[in-house]
This record gives C-alpha cells, structure tokens and sequence, in this order.
C-alpha cells in the first residue's frame, strides 16, 4: 500500500472548536428529550426512597472533578507538565468515584424502583445515559494521561487537551440539570 | 410593462372563476350524516374557496411567464437586473400574513368552537379497541355489541379506549375520529342527522384508522343510524 | 483489489459484533439470567459491530491510529475504485451519497409498485396483509431517509463547498464517517426481511412496535445509526459554513443552495436527537422491560408521539429547505435575472427553521391529547405559510420578465413550483382541526405528502441532478431524454396522486392492503398512473448511465451561469481551486452589465495553504 502524506488545512483549532461546540448543543437536546420525559411522565412528584445523601455526595464529587479538569487545562496552556499530568489523574480518579457512587445508587434502585416500574425506568434511563457520557469522559482522559506522559502536549499542541476537558464540564453541566430532575424537585 | 400585468391577471381571474366554479360543482364529500359533518365540510369548503385564489396565482404567473418571457436561442441575452423592492415584499407578507390569520380564525377557531360548544350528550357508547374488532357497549341498557346502533338527532358522547394497542375510532359519514389510547379514554361527540345503514352506504362503517397491525384494514364495524322509534325496538331486542 | 477496504469493514464488523454479542451472554450468564435473548443481544452486539465495521473500512487507517500515536494511512487513489473507499474528499463523498441514495430511491419505488399492485382491487391481489404492511413500512422509512439525506448529503456534499470557494469541507474524516453510517442502515433495513418484518410504518408507534416482530429492533437500530449520520452532517456543514467561505464570500453574497443548507442543518443537528431518543425508549421498553409507554405499567404512548413528532416534523423541513435552495438556485440562472427579494427569502427560511420547532402537535389533532393545545397547534402551523410564500414571491419575482432557458433542470424546477404548491395548499387543510378530525389518515394525507415530498423534493433533487451532472461527470446528459424524462414523470406524477385526496375524503384510510369494494376503480387509475411513473424513471436511469459512459464531453460552464463551481473545469480538480477565489459581487447579478461575482486563480500559491478564514 502506498501511503502518502496530506496536509489537511481546515482542521484549524477554531474551527474544530465551533464543531465541539455544535457537538454539545447537539448532545444537549438528546437530554432534553429524556429530561422532559420525565416532566411528562411524573410531573413534579418523585418518590420517596431516592438516597439523598448518596445523590449530594456525588454531584459534589462531579463537580469537584471539574475543578481538577480546568487546573490540567490551564497547566498545559502555561506549559506546566507536571501539574497537567497530575490533575488529569485526579480527574480520572475523581470520574471513576462517581461512577462508583452511580453503581451503588442502582443496586439501591433496583431495591426500591426496579427498572420496569415507572420511576425506575426514568431513573435508569437519565443515569445510565449519563454515566455512558461520563465513561467515554473517562477513556478520553486515560487517552489524554497516556499521551501527556510522552510530553505530546505544550504550549503549541493544546487542542486534544482542551476538546476533552471542555467535553467533560460539558458532562458536569449535563448532570447539573439531571440532578435536580431526579431528586430535588417536588410539587 | 404594465401590460404584461393586466394580462396576468386577467388571466387570474379567469381560472380562479374557472377553478372556484369546479370547486362549487363537484361532489366533494360523501353522505354528511351528522351535525359535525356539516361543520367539518363547510370549513373544507371554506378553504377551498380561499386556497383556489392562492393557487391560480401561482398558475398565472407561471403559465404566463412561460408562454411569454422565453429566452431566444439564437440570441441569448439577460434579463432585466432587478433585486427586487422591500414595499413589494412588505406587501406580500401582508396579504399571506392576512389570510393565515383569517384561516386561524375562520373556519379553524370557530369551527373548533362549534364542535365543542356543546359537552351535554342524550347518550353515552363506549368503544374499545383490541386486535382486530371493537367492542361497543351502551351503559345505559346493558348491551354489548359489535356494531354501533344510534338513533337519529341525539347527541351521543363516544367513549373511546383500547386495550392494546393505538387504534383510532373514525366514521366516514360522521367525519370525526379520535384515537383509541391504551390507558386513557378520549371522547367525541356525534349528532346523526340522518338515517342510514352500513349495507346502503358503506360510509356508514366503524373503521380503525390507526395502524394496529396485521387485521388493521379488517378493523371495521357497521353503524346503524335509526329511527328513535326503531332504535327503541332495536334496545329492547339486544338487551341480555 | 478494489473491495478490500470494504471486506476488511465487513470482517471487524463481525468480529465486533461477536465480541459485544458474546460479552452480554457472559454477562448475562454471571448474573444468571437466561443468556440467549436474541434482541437484546442484537442491539448490545451492534454497536460494537458498527464500530468495528467504520475502523475496518477505513477510519482505522485515516483516523483512529491517530489516538495511539501511529501515524496515518492515506492511499493516493483517483480512479473509480475511490468510490469505495473512507475517503475525503468532499465530491467523492457527494457521489457516494448520491448514487447511494437514488438505488434506495428506485428500490423503495419498486416497493411502491408492489403496493400499487396489491391495491389494484379490493381483497387480497398478491400478498398477505402482513406482508403489505412491512413493504409499506419498508416503503415509508426508505424514501424518508432518501428525502431527508439525497440532496444535503449527496448534492450539498459535492456543491457547497465549491459554492463558497473552499477546498473541502471542515472535517473531511467526519464526513466520510457520516457516508460510511449509511451502509449498515441500508443493510439492517433489508435485513428485517429475514426477521419477521415490522409492521409499524415509518412512525413506529407503541405499542405496537413493542409488540411486534424482532424486525422492529433491526429498524431502530436503523434510524438511530442514520440519525447519528445526520447529526453529523449538519455539524460538519455548520461548520464549513461558518468557517470556510472563500475571502470576499459575505452572508449577503451566499448562495442560496448554501443558505437553505445551513438552515436546515440547524433542524438536523438538534431535533434528530430526539427521534433517537424516542427509538432507543422503544428499545429499552422491549429489552428491558421499561414501561415508558406501556400503558399496562404506567406508561403513556403519547409520549413517544410527542418525542417524535418534535423531530418529524422539523424534518420535513430538513427535506424541503435544501429543496427550496435548489430551485432557486436554478431558476436565476436559467432566467437570467437576478434572484428576486434575496434578503427576504433567507429571513424566510429562518422563519421556518423556527417555526418548524414549535408545530409538531399538528399529527396529534386525533391523539387524543388535552383539547387545549389545539387552538395553539393550529395557529403556529398556518403561519408557517407565511415565510414558505416568501419563496414564491422570490420564485414568482425571478421568472417573470426573465428570458427563461427552458432545459431539464429549469423544467424540473418549474414543476416543483407547482407540485410543492398543491402540497403546502393541502397542508393547510390538514392545518386545521376541524378538516383535519376527517382527513387525519387517511389518503389525503397520503396525497399531501406525495405531493410535497415526491413532488417538492424529489423533483428538485432531479433538478440539481440534472443541473451538475456535467460537473460531476465532466460529460453532458442527453437533453432530448431529460426533456422527455421531465414530462412523463410530472404527468403521471400527478395522475398518480391528485385522486388521492378523493380516495381520503371518500373514507379510504391509510396503510390498509383491503378497502371497500367502491374505490375500486379510483385505485385502479392510480395503479395504472403509478405503473407509468415508475417507468419514467427507466427513461432517468439508462440517460444517466449512458451519458456518464459516452455522454460529450462537457464544457466547463455549460450553463454561462456565475456561482464559483462553473469556474473550474468539469469535473473539478482535487483541490477544486488553484488559488482562494476572491469574492467580489453578488452570485445573481444578471443583467447588470460589468458585475463580476468571483475573480478565480488569478493569484498565486498552492491551493495546499487552504483558505486562511481566521481574519
Ligand atoms: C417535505 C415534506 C413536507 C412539507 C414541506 C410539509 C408542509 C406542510 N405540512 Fe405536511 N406532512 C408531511 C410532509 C410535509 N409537509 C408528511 C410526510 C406528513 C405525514 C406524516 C405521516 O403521518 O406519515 C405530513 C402531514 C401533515 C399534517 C398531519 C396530517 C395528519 O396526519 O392529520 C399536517 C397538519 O397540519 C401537515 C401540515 C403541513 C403544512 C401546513 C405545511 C406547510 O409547510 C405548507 C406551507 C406551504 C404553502 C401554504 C404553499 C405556499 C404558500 C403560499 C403560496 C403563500 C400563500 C398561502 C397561504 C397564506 C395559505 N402536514
Ligand atoms: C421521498 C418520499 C416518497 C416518495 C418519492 C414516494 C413515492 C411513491 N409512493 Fe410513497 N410514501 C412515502 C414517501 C414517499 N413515497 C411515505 C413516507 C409513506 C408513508 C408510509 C407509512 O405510512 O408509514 C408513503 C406511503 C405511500 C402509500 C400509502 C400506503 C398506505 O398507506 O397503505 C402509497 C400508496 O399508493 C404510496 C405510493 C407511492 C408511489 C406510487 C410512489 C412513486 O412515486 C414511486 C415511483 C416509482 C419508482 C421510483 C420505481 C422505479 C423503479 C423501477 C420500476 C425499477 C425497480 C428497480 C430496482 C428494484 C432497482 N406511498
Ligand atoms: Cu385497529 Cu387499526
Ligand atoms: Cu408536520
């Protein structure tokens, strides 16, 4: 097979940032969807048995990692590599924990509202659609580590860096909406 | 130039003439056996008689255009350089603005307020869908059937659920449907003006007219439009 | 060998699919739940098959590599075998598209036929109803995906960027993703044949598509990949778009094709999630037992109706807005005059697009949902006639006093003018409740939508067709066979549907393989018109394949038209542009004497720099 170098000129960092950022307004209408389900579904009442201490824990733990998130991404526009790599592994640890915390929080479900009754299926439905995001957040940052260790990023190289860290607050914020939705309104 | 006006126009004005005259003359609807049926066929008329005027202008402008403003083929040349004026447009938005909004009104608004002016009913029938037949039962007698009896100019409130599926409750003649929703009952109100059979008048029909599956075109049941005198015999024979 | 890109997709996608498949038995068998389900199976082993399928074809070589710190694999390939391959280039990607979907378009067209056999006659004719069904369903989701994707995916692919004077699209390899999406649609799609049909229409609605046969979950599947390709689609246009438009290339100065892409790629991007939200809620309820909309459980059906709606309708605007930028991209051109109100018609399609978001109940005026949304409902749709006149008056205002050139694209584009007018004019009626409580499923539906998607959008995708078939090809199309094309499909066109709003108002509902034995003879008429429609198409096909073969060669601007693609040979060179075109006027001007849209290759450098937009 012949292979041969081609200079593709448009995948300017500009650029590639307006196509995440469509990306995102894409994705966020997939939740809006199952969000206003739930709406129509439930209206404003929710169950009792939904754990609220374990559901603050982890939205705090979500929110905690966005913070580690944004510390890697300024690291590396000033070319610090030792705090990028060290905050990039926070942020892994800290989104494998709320994963964790969500597993909990389904086998609890399963107790109380298993996914063939109606809350449950809203329930399973916002979390687990969320927690795939979140894992895909997390393979992407073990990709970033990876890549950080063998110095790929710098001042020059930041755009793999940035797409991934803005695509996970864009996970946080995501959950900023399913969190309320799940727990905290009531009539 | 303006003469290219005056002939489009005219030329407008004959084929709306031509084309609300063919309107007015063809048969457009089948028997209408009910009050809403009148409702429902003058808001159609209604919108026949506003909708030609828009069509035949388009068909104007283009049958003229097209008889007329052709380019030579000996001797190609441009057209004239116009864009276009805003106070044309202007205009334009508000003569189709004028008359979505008078649809909305007329016959939409009012029609619908016609239809549902009135929530008081002679007689209750409900109507349950299943895979592939439906089950009418008249509460007030205690008679289950597969067809629908009613006597002519009462009001009747149908009652309308499924079992499983979407099925969708439409007569023909009555010109109303509403869908038969699992889980939740949907009314619709129907006075027969008319009398008529099934048999005589195959408008006269129960039909499914929401895809249910493999019986769904087989989904139909007869509707019997009787006199009240008739109808009272025909109660007195189905009551268990 | 020229297929082995797409044999290698084929084996990873089974590999894939294997690996999911057997890693939820082995789940399944530690948690001990019974291991063989074949639906959930199928869904949970098709996504990594569908991963394995875009590595295999390419994405592995040209991108994925990438992520591991390999470099990339480009294969310098020019001759036809780059029509099956992952790759970039934006006009490769067109005719990929293209010829795609006009074989989807005749295969589902030879469904119709089969329906227009069956419903010659009342009773059974030659096939059992729930064979009917499934061929109707098959008929409806087909030509839907045809409507939705032929003119965005295939025309815009190859136009667009020429159109603003850019070399490629902004994310080439996303753009190859998105065409390499649609194989695996198309194939699940026939595949529902060999598991049971589903017979739930195009619109799938519980409960009935939970209920029925293993083939519903094939077509899920389906249109949630092909949904996944849209969205992708409308990103990269959006983007390219936004970013790429040659210097000089000003929103004033757009051409219209380009706009009404634009706009109806906002629909794509977001309400198409919805249409896969509602689809994987089917999926969910059917493997694993959620109760979304079973009603038995506490679920509601209207639910999906809503979800759904939310994204069909606005996609009705995704097909016919690149269809509207299509004949008006035409009609100037081949009346030589100006595009007449250009400001007003883009505020116009912009009026749709919103509009577009806020109508979808208009499918749910016999639902049975709560009577007061009604009223609302029906007034957002009658003002959606508003800024869709605007592209009348801008259609109207171009011809007249034009000196018309009456070739096939022009002619296809006329009839468009006049098909999509009996269909908006018929929505209308549709619009209002009290009509619409009868006409609600029935053949009047039936007949509107014909009239707007087959009539509105597939003729102007003919037109476009016809109208860059020289640049595509570089060969010109047989005009005598485009003309005659044109005229036995427009006319048997509308013999085929105009008495179907009788049939609808005489009580003939929809998707029905039996009616009363008194439509008997209306049905046949139509039978016999369909028959002769279908027929044209063989008229389309042999003039295409012909004139590609042995077609005379064409000239760079067969059509003396200004937009920036007739300025480059036919058909153009990889890197479409030796130079950034310089924008300098308006793509319409025709008439004025002296005005000049674009000044190409006059500088110059390599068309490798790109187009530097960053200013
Ligand atoms: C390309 C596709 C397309 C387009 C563009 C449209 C355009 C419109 N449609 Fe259509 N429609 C469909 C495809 C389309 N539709 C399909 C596929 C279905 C069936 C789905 C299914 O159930 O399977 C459907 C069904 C459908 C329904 C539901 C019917 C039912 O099931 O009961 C309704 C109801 O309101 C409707 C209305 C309209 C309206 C008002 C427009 C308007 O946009 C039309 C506007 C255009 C004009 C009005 C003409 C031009 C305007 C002028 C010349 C200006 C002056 C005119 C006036 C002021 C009136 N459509
Ligand atoms: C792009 C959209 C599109 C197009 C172009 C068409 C084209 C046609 N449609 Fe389609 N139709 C729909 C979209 C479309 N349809 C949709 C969305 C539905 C609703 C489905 C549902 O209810 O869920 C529908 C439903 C529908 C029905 C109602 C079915 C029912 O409710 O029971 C009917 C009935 O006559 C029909 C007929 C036709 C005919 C005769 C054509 C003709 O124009 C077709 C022309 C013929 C050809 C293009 C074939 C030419 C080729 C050959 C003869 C050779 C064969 C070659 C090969 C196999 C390679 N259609
Ligand atoms: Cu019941 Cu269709
Ligand atoms: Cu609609």
């Amino acid at each position: 097979m012949q292979t041969v170098r081609v200079h593709v000129p448009y995948d300017h960092t500009h650029t590639r940032r307006i196509g995440l950022w469509l990306f995102f307004i894409s994705e966020g209408f997939l939740f809006l969807a199952l969000i206003s389900s739930r709406y129509y579904l439930f209206g404003l009442s929710r169950p009792e048995e939904l754990n609220q201490a374990l559901g603050l824990l982890i939205t705090t733990i979500l929110l905690l990692s966005s913070l580690t998130a944004y510390r890697a991404e300024t690291s590396i526009l000033h070319g610090d590599q030792g705090m990028f790599l060290r905050n990039t592994l926070a942020t892994i640890l800290l989104g494998s924990l709320f994963l964790v915390g969500v597993a909990l929080e389904w086998a609890e479900a399963f107790r109380f509202f298993p996914p063939h009754t109606r809350f449950g299926t809203i329930f399973f439905t916002l979390t687990g659609m969320h927690g795939f995001h979140v894992l895909s957040g997390v393979v992407l940052l073990v990709f970033l580590y990876f890549h950080g260790r063998r110095g790929r990023f710098g001042v020059t190289n930041t755009w793999p860096v940035e797409g991934v860290i803005k695509y996970w607050h864009f996970v946080d914020v995501v959950w900023v909406f399913i969190y309320p939705t799940l727990y905290l309104v009531s009539s | 130039m303006g003469r290219h006006y005056l002939k489009a126009a005219i030329l407008w004005i004959l084929l709306t003439a031509i084309g609300e005259f063919l309107a007015l003359r063809i048969p457009l609807f089948p028997t209408a056996a009910a009050e809403e049926a009148r409702i429902i066929d003058s808001s159609f008329i209604l919108l026949m008689i506003l909708g030609i005027p828009v069509f035949t202008f388009v068909l104007a402008v283009l049958i003229y255009t097209l008889s007329t403003f052709r380019s030579r083929e000996e001797a190609p040349e441009d057209g004239p350089p116009v864009h276009g004026r805003p106070a044309v447009a202007l205009l334009w938005i508000t003569i189709t603005a004028g008359l979505a909004i008078y649809v909305i009104f007329n016959p939409g608004l009012k029609g619908l307020a016609e239809l549902r002016a009135n929530q008081r009913a002679d007689l209750v029938v409900r109507v349950e869908g299943s895979r592939w037949f439906w089950k009418v039962t008249y509460p007030e007698y205690g008679i289950t059937a597969r067809e629908i009896v009613l006597p002519v100019h009462r009001r009747v409130r149908f009652e309308v659920t499924s079992v499983d599926v979407v099925h969708s409750f439409w007569v023909p003649a009555f010109r109303v449907k509403i869908d038969a929703v699992p889980g939740i009952v949907t009314r619709v109100f129907v006075t027969p003006t008319q009398t008529g059979t099934f048999q005589e008048d195959y408008h006269f029909r129960l039909q499914c007219a929401e895809l249910c599956g493999l019986g769904h075109s087989m989904m139909t049941a007869p509707v019997t439009v009787l006199e009240q005198g008739e109808f009272d015999a025909w109660v007195g024979k189905a009551k268990p | 060998m020229a297929f082995a890109p797409i044999l290698r997709g084929l084996v990873w996608g089974a590999l894939g699919f294997l690996l999911g498949g057997g890693g939820a038995v082995l789940v399944r068998l530690l948690l001990g739940l019974p291991a063989f389900q074949p639906e959930p199976l199928i869904t949970i082993g098709y996504f990594p098959g569908l991963l394995g399928w875009l590595l295999g074809v390419g994405a592995w070589d040209v991108w994925a590599r990438e992520w591991f710190g390999l470099p990339v694999r480009r294969e310098a390939v020019y001759d036809w075998r780059r029509y099956f391959r992952f790759t970039t280039d934006h006009k490769v990607i067109g005719v990929q598209y293209l010829v795609t979907f006009v074989v989807l378009f005749l295969l589902a067209g030879f469904f119709a036929m089969l329906m227009r056999i069956e419903l010659m006659a009342p009773g059974p004719t030659i096939m059992s109803a729930g064979l009917y069904n499934h061929i109707m369903s098959m008929h409806g989701i087909i030509m839907i995906a045809v409507a939705v994707a032929a003119i965005i995916g295939g025309l815009g692919n190859f136009a667009v960027p020429l159109l603003i004077g850019a070399e490629d699209m902004a994310f080439p390899r996303i753009n190859a993703l998105s065409y390499w999406l649609i194989p695996p649609v198309a194939v699940l799609l026939v595949s529902t044949f060999f598991a049971g049909g589903f017979d739930s229409g195009w619109t799938a609605y519980p409960p009935l598509s939970e209920v029925n046969a293993p083939g519903q979950v094939l077509f899920n599947l389906a249109v949630i990949t092909f949904g996944f390709s849209s969205i992708l689609g409308a990103l990269n246009f959006l983007a390219t778009i936004l970013r790429l438009r040659a210097p000089g290339m000003t929103w004033r100065r757009l051409p219209i094709f380009v706009w009404s892409i634009f706009a109806a790629s906002f629909i794509s991007l977001t309400a198409t999630q919805f249409l896969a939200a509602g689809l994987l809620m089917i999926l969910l309820d059917r493997e694993a037992g959620m109760t979304f909309f079973n009603a038995a459980r506490g679920g509601a059906p209207l639910l999906y109706q809503h979800i759904f709606w939310f994204y069909s309708h606005p996609a009705v605007y995704i097909m016919i807005l690149p269809a509207f930028g299509l004949a008006l991209e035409i009609l100037p051109h081949f009346s030589r005059k100006p595009l007449y109100a250009y400001p007003w018609l883009v505020a116009g399609f912009f009026g749709i697009v919103f509009l577009s978001f806020i109508v979808w109940a208009h499918h749910l005026f016999t639902s049975g949902m709560p009577d007061y949304l009604h009223g609302p409902f029906m007034a957002t749709t009658e003002l959606i006639s508003i800024p869709t006149g605007l592209v009348f008056l801008s259609a109207l205002g171009t011809i007249w006093m034009g000196r018309l050139r009456l070739k096939t694209p022009m002619l296809f584009a006329l009839g468009f003018l006049f098909n999509f007018l009996i269909g908006g004019v018929t929505g209308i009626f549709n619009a209002d409740v009290p009509t619409d409580l009868h006409l609600q499923d029935t053949y009047f539906v039936v007949g509107h939508f014909h009239f707007t998607i087959m009539g509105g959008m597939i003729f102007a995708l003919f037109a476009g067709i016809y109208y860059w078939f020289p640049k595509i090809t570089g060969r010109m199309y047989n005009e005598t066979l485009g003309k005659l094309h044109f005229w036995w499909m427009f006319l048997t066109f509308n013999t085929t549907f105009i008495p179907m709003f009788w049939l609808g108002l005489f009580g003939m509902n929809r998707r029905i393989f039996d009616y009363p034995p008194a439509l008997g003879s209306v049905n046949r008429f139509i039978s016999i018109s369909a028959f002769l429609l279908g027929s044209s198409f063989v008229v389309f096909v042999s003039n295409m394949v012909l004139s590609w073969a042995r077609g005379p060669q064409a000239a760079a601007n067969p059509w003396q038209a200004r937009t920036l693609e007739w300025q480059v040979p036919s058909p153009p060179p990889v890197h479409n542009f030796p130079a950034p075109p310089q924008v300098v006027g308006h793509p319409y001007d025709y008439g004025f004497t002296n005005s000049v849209h674009a000044l190409v290759g006059v500088s110059g450098g390599s068309g490798e720099q790109g187009v530097d937009t960053d200013g």
